[in-house]
């Protein structure tokens, strides 16, 4: 049995009148890719925005497991989750930065460790060693990922000038330079023709063997979520109605209804 | 095809030459004249007609020429681009021409007292540009009270500088902290706002400081202004005519005769040096972690915020350093005049430091200079016809938005490179 990273525990997520997620308990491990999917409206990207510190849910837990310590997501606020807690995410619709460059957009997410080597910026306005070293580094990280994604010869461009799928892998490879424990990647298939479904699926495996991180996936694309996923949790109105592996779910006439509907 | 384009021309340009009618008909056609104590309207139909056909024919002309013009980049034309790649490739050498041609400037043949006036104020205006460039070029955050912070550094500089005495050089960093404070002061309750609700209270807070300042007559002599301000000394060397008894002066010391140019001179290098240092200190912080995080929050908060960066701190700095520069140039402005009142820092100093940054390109370091001496070069120009200043300010405006819709210098260099070893400006 594999350590378990993620414990979903009766998640509730209410919006005034609208119950958008229903006492939802389910687990993900460390090194195996989680696959949440559901038909539109299911409540998916709001387990994500629970998750990520963007909505603060209503009642339940969720907990992240670390090696020595056991974190509860919920006590975080929006940018601390990434901060303090290590869980990177990526959106729906790419949220890239635009007009800066490939590489500054990955020196971003590195924020927080360049920003306290930098001394609060005092240090780094002298050029202290320390803080060049750390920046170097930075950049050796950086370059590690752009080589990985096949990027580094366009790393001086500007990002919203890359072509559509290499800004969703650049998307998953910079929320990996925050160096997370748990990935949330939010239908990172979306708009990729065939071509690149398999090198995201090939990065995503990637990442689950060699990073150990955890990795948690909304996705609709049925291809990548069969072929990539350990485990699938299926949701419909806001409720768990089946979860298991891959082939599991495939075949079972809940998930089957909720998506077709049964018949008369 | 060609044909179509043609007509369909005309067809536009008569519409406008009607909408000309229309609207210079009664404004301009119609002028009402006093004859025999009776108001006679007396028609100007001549004129109107003159009006027309050159709003119809430049509309025409504009049609065929300059028709088909690119959203991101403006009119293109080959002069147009070549000027653009010229400013794009040469911007290191350009800056540092204008930075020697400044250094001589005061020693040139053809400086006189004037010119210098004028020099000192581009340099003021610059130096605001460049402060305020932190937070709208680089932030993205729509300050229009900026002038808050120059008022709060000029006012702090004036204060401490009569109540206390302190020198010129104790005062400026205390000015600089002063309004870094009111920045944060101000940061704090729009942080959460964005785009124009952050630039409606922004502007509010500029009018609030310039009441403040008229209304508490105890401290700031409120509409009177304050008066007496000491000048600024030459490292301890007062500019005076008639120095007291055993009292050392600038040309005492240098063995140099009197002239009132010497001061001015000083007061020229003064915000020549602090200008500098403002350049300077933005193109350093612009490479370190802080200035990234405010680039990367103007293009989209919420991806920050997913990468662990502290929108809260972020902008706070940007406001708090932007506004420290405010008020360095606010501390220069009030040495420089020895006599400040709230009238120095209405909106229209807001608006023009904000024209500047804009149209010189958001972010753009040269930007900011070009289009300070663009524009307060043609407010000095058209000195003498007062009330065609403010046309042939929002003339340039309109042209430079026409021609460069991203300001005059809009091309972003990456703050870090993996490849090509280039010297970011």
């Amino acid at each position: 049995m594999t350590q378990k990273l993620l414990d979903v525990e009766n998640l509730t997520m209410r919006f005034g009148g609208l119950l958008a997620i229903d006492d939802l308990s389910f687990s993900a491990s460390k090194d195996q890719i989680t696959s949440i999917i559901g038909p539109n409206g299911a409540g998916k990207t709001t387990v994500f925005n629970c998750l990520t510190g963007f909505y603060k849910a209503t009642a339940g837990s969720m907990f992240l497991n670390k090696e020595n310590e056991r974190l509860n997501l919920k006590k975080f606020s929006d940018f601390k989750v990434a901060q303090k807690a290590g869980v990177a995410r990526t959106f729906q619709n790419i949220r890239l930065f635009p007009q800066m460059s490939v590489l500054e957009n990955l020196m971003v997410a590195q924020h927080n460790k360049l920003m306290d080597a930098s001394g609060f910026t005092i240090f780094g306005l002298f050029n202290a060693p320390s803080f060049v070293k750390k920046e170097k580094e930075a950049i050796e990280i950086s370059k590690y990922w752009l080589d990985i994604i096949g990027l580094t010869h366009r790393a001086d461009d500007d990002a919203g000038d890359l072509p559509y799928g290499d800004q969703r892998k650049l998307e998953i490879v910079r929320a990996m330079c925050i160096n997370p424990y748990l990935l949330c990647l939010d239908e990172p298939a979306a708009g990729l023709n065939a071509k690149e479904s398999a090198e995201l699926n090939k990065l995503l495996l990637f990442i689950k063997k060699e990073k150990k991180t955890g990795i948690l996936l909304i996705e609709h694309d049925m291809s990548v979520v069969m072929e990539i996923s350990d485990h699938v949790v299926v949701l419909n109105y806001g409720k768990k109605i089946f979860q298991g592996s891959a082939k599991e779910t495939k075949n079972s006439p809940a998930v089957i209804e909720a998506y077709l509907g049964t018949e008369e | 095809m060609r044909k179509n384009f043609l007509v369909s021309s005309i067809k536009d340009s008569l519409f406008t030459g009607l909408i000309a009618l229309a609207l210079f008909g009664p404004i301009v056609g119609l002028r009402t004249v006093a004859k025999n104590e009776v108001l006679v309207v007396s028609p100007k139909w001549f004129i109107v007609l003159v009006i027309v056909i050159v709003c119809a024919l430049g509309r025409f002309l504009t049609n065929l020429y300059i028709y088909n013009r690119d959203q991101k980049y403006g009119i293109q034309s080959t002069v147009g681009k070549s000027i653009t790649k010229f400013l794009d490739t040469k911007g290191t050498q350009i800056a540092l021409s204008a930075i020697i041609f400044s250094v001589i400037f005061p020693f040139l043949p053809f400086t006189d007292r004037y010119l210098m006036d004028i020099a000192i104020m581009m340099l003021t205006y610059i130096m605001l540009g460049w402060g305020l460039n932190i937070v709208i070029g680089l932030a993205g955050l729509l300050d229009l009270g900026y002038v808050a912070f120059y008022a709060v550094g000029a006012y702090s500089y004036a204060l401490f500088a009569i109540h206390f005495g302190w020198s010129f050089w104790i005062c400026l960093p205390i000015a600089g902290i002063f309004a870094a404070m009111f920045g944060v002061l101000l940061g704090f309750p729009v942080l959460r706002l964005r785009g124009d609700y952050l630039a409606i209270v922004t502007l509010a807070f500029g009018e609030m400081i310039r009441i403040l300042l008229l209304n508490w007559y105890q401290l700031t002599k409120g509409p009177d202004g304050l008066t007496g301000i000491p000048r600024p000394s030459f490292f301890g060397l007062p500019f005076k005519s008639f120095p007291e008894e055993g009292e050392q002066t600038f040309h005492t010391f240098f063995g140099l005769e009197y002239s009132p140019m010497q001061r001015i001179i000083f007061l020229y290098y003064l915000i020549l040096v602090l200008a500098l240092i403002t350049n300077l200190f933005t193109i350093k912080i612009r490479r370190l972690p802080i200035g990234r995080a405010w680039e990367a929050l103007r293009e989209d908060e919420i991806a920050c915020k997913s990468l662990g960066v502290n929108p809260r701190n972020t902008k706070l700095t940007a406001f708090a350093i932007g506004a420290m520069f405010g008020g360095f140039a606010g501390s220069f402005f009030a040495t420089r005049q020895a006599f400040i009142s709230p009238e120095s820092f209405t909106f229209i100093e807001s608006a023009i430091i904000v024209a500047i940054v804009v149209l010189g390109g958001m972010g753009s370091q040269t930007g900011v200079v070009l289009a300070t001496v663009f524009l307060i070069g043609l407010i000095e120009v058209f000195r003498d016809f007062e009330s065609y200043r403010m046309i042939a300010f929002g003339g340039a405006m309109v042209l430079i938005m026409i021609f460069r819709p991203r300001g005059i210098l809009a091309t972003r260099k990456p703050t870090i490179t993996l490849h090509k070893k280039e010297v970011i400006k």
